[in-house]
């Protein structure tokens, strides 16, 4: 159950969001909040597990993390895709320990019960002896995660078997995903593994940056325009659409300053720019033609950077793709996973390019990511006191300066500047709506559907 | 190709000098100074790690990095500090890079040596009462030119798949 006092923050919240265009800072460092969120939102949400590359052949695995728990994402023998609770059903240890791997077994390493990639328990040492042979192998196979989805490419999971299908989840959003991960054949590859790393800052701060903040890189992001490694306007990232859709999901689509020419389509290969052209609807190849960037969040913690940007002073700029794990891992400490990703087809020399331009600039050592940390760490700091808590944050950019635009040809809530924050607050508000529904056990409907969110939103407008 | 150089106490004390006069420019953040020690064909690699079962070949992952370098991109960071708006590094880390473990051997060509050293590298940042150590395995090769050495190549591996700082803003 949510704590009065919680419930009163969260409803207020949801009153001034709509209203005075204000967020709660008590949602950012608080324990009980955490605590509430761990199951309110990450226990509701479909989260991003792996990319479908990264486990390409039978066998293949990764471990994974929704919330606390952890999941083996593995290939099976039959080739299906399937997410694994790594914890032996005996007394519960890990059956995997490395992060990644190929394996046609778990065996678990206590007492050796071993479990195919399908889950299925094969194998009980003893079972004679121990089990009279009469322990029914079929009752303990691995817990499957409830809900498993694909979504070219990605692969989700979710904790809540009554949640709607990942197509709903992600909805209108699928239009801008496909614009980043459908734009050819053979389709994306992840190029190594995730770096990892831990921040101490709440998870919601890189959600939020990334899915509208185009107004942080004039200031945050200040020296990669002083050096050219970034457009030199510091407004760059002004000049483009911020777009959100329905269960809190949104991006930013920037193309290039005024006077200042850019290549089309992010400058990628030809071959890639022929491939999408043909692959991509006429709405998707416009709206993607005069981009630079694009940075977006998919609800809750997946993000996606898509970013034309040179490697150094002196290189002229690449695009690259990455998408980034806001893994929460307390009220104040994430862990980021920061994939890079390339198409499959591009040519090679695009592929060292577009690495070397990923890993300079973002990532643990991106001398354009670095700035980021420092402000979410000071802020998770910061906003952890109790009278720091009681502010309310200012999420009024925009406010009686533009409307939404009538002629974007994508779906979604459009405005014609990307320096708003309609998207952080339709995160924010989608986030408290779960916030606030009681889960099945309390109200007796196990969905968090849009009739639930908007029941809760009614009671705290009452 | 290795050749016959000899290793000389002569050879290790220089080394060991060079890394500790190297180290004592990185934690008082004379970075021009120390771009002054790298050659220009530079390539400074923090290989990215996960955890694998004893029976793979490595736990090196082939294809990314946690940090890949050159010359120019060195000296973008070091043009990058030198901006007002280096804000991850403004106010400055404090940080003490302790090196041990000093093993010189000959280097592929005849003007290299090949390095390794163990690095610890402490962190502290703001007045918060907490700290990062950073701790690794250093593989240079260092040429010899006029008057000492230059860094032509730094392997740093450490020890952490998950690493504990939030971010690789300091040379290690
Ligand atoms: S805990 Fe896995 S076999 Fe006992
Ligand atoms: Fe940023």
């Amino acid at each position: 159950m949510l704590r009065d006092e919680l419930r009163q923050i969260l409803e207020k919240g949801l009153r001034d969001v709509e209203a005075d265009w204000t967020v709660p800072a008590a949602i950012i460092n608080d324990p009980e909040m955490h605590d509430a969120e761990r199951e309110r939102v990450f226990g509701r949400s479909w989260v991003f597990l792996a990319h479908e590359s990264e486990i390409p052949e039978r066998g293949d695995y990764v471990v994974r993390y929704i919330s606390e728990d952890q999941f083996i994402v593995c290939r099976d023998e039959d080739g299906e895709v399937r997410g694994h609770l790594n914890s032996c059903r005996h007394r519960g240890m890990q059956v995997c320990r490395a992060e990644m791997g190929n394996a046609s077994h778990f065996r678990c390493p206590y007492h050796g019960w071993t479990y195919n990639n399908k889950g299925s328990l094969v194998g009980v040492p003893a079972g004679r002896e121990a089990y009279g042979n009469k322990l029914d192998k079929s009752l303990w196979q691995l817990k499957p995660v409830p809900k498993l989805g694909t979504y070219k490419g990605l692969v989700f999971g979710c904790l809540d078997p009554d949640a709607p299908s990942l197509d709903d989840y992600l909805g209108d959003m699928k239009f801008y995903l496909d614009i980043v991960l459908d734009r050819s054949d053979a389709g994306l590859q992840v190029v190594g593994a995730p770096q990892r790393w831990v921040v101490d800052a709440n998870w919601k701060l890189g959600a939020d940056n990334f899915i509208g903040d185009a107004y942080h890189t004039m200031m945050t992001h200040r020296s990669m325009v002083e050096l050219g490694l970034a457009p030199p306007d510091p407004k760059f990232a002004l000049y483009g659409e911020h777009v959100h859709t329905e269960h809190g999901h949104g991006l930013g689509i920037i193309g290039p300053p005024p006077g200042i020419p850019l290549p089309e389509f992010l400058g990628m290969p030809e071959n890639i720019v022929e491939q999408l052209q043909r692959r991509l609807s006429p709405e998707q190849v416009e709206v993607f033609r005069p981009v630079a960037f694009i940075h977006g969040t998919v609800f809750p913690n997946l993000s996606i950077g898509n970013f034309l940007m040179s490697k150094d002073h002196v290189s002229p700029p690449t695009s690259f793709l990455t998408l980034r794990l806001w893994h929460p891992i307390g009220p104040d400490k994430m862990e980021i996973m920061s994939f890079f990703l390339v198409e499959k087809e591009a040519p090679d020399w695009y592929k060292e390019e577009s690495y070397q331009a990923y890993v300079r600039t973002f990532g643990i050592s991106g001398a354009f990511e670095q700035d980021d940390a420092e402000n979410w760490r000071s802020i998770t700091r910061v906003l952890g006191a109790q009278y720091a808590k009681k502010m309310e944050l200012n999420y009024q950019m925009g406010r009686g300066v533009y409307e939404p635009d009538p002629d974007w040809p994508g779906p979604g809530k459009a405005f014609p500047m990307d320096y708003a924050e309609a998207n952080q607050r339709n995160f924010m508000e989608y986030w408290m709506q779960l916030m606030v529904t009681d889960p099945a056990s309390h109200t007796g409907n196990g969905k968090v559907s849009d009739e639930a969110a908007a029941e809760a939103l009614a009671r705290a407008e009452a | 190709m290795t050749t016959a150089t000899e290793i000389t106490d002569a050879t290790v004390r220089e080394v060991t000098e060079w890394l500790f006069g190297e180290a004592e420019l990185l934690d008082t953040g004379k970075y021009r100074e120390w771009l002054d020690l790298v050659a220009e064909d530079l390539s400074y690699v923090v290989p990215l790690r996960v955890t694998r079962e004893r029976e793979a070949d490595t736990d090196i992952v082939e294809g990314m990095t946690l940090m890949d370098d050159d010359w120019d991109s060195m000296e973008m960071r070091v043009l990058r500090l030198e901006t007002e708006y280096a804000w991850a590094e403004d106010p400055p880390s404090r940080s003490r890079h302790f090196v041990t473990n000093i093993r010189v051997a000959a280097g592929e060509a005849e003007d290299e040596l090949a390095v390794k050293s163990n690095l610890l590298l402490y962190r502290t940042r703001g007045d918060v009462a907490t700290f990062d150590i950073l701790s690794g395995e250093r593989h240079d090769v260092l040429r010899r030119v006029a008057g000492g050495y230059r860094l032509a190549k730094r392997v740093v591996v450490l020890d952490q798949t998950t690493v504990m700082t939030h971010n690789l803003a300091l040379i290690m």
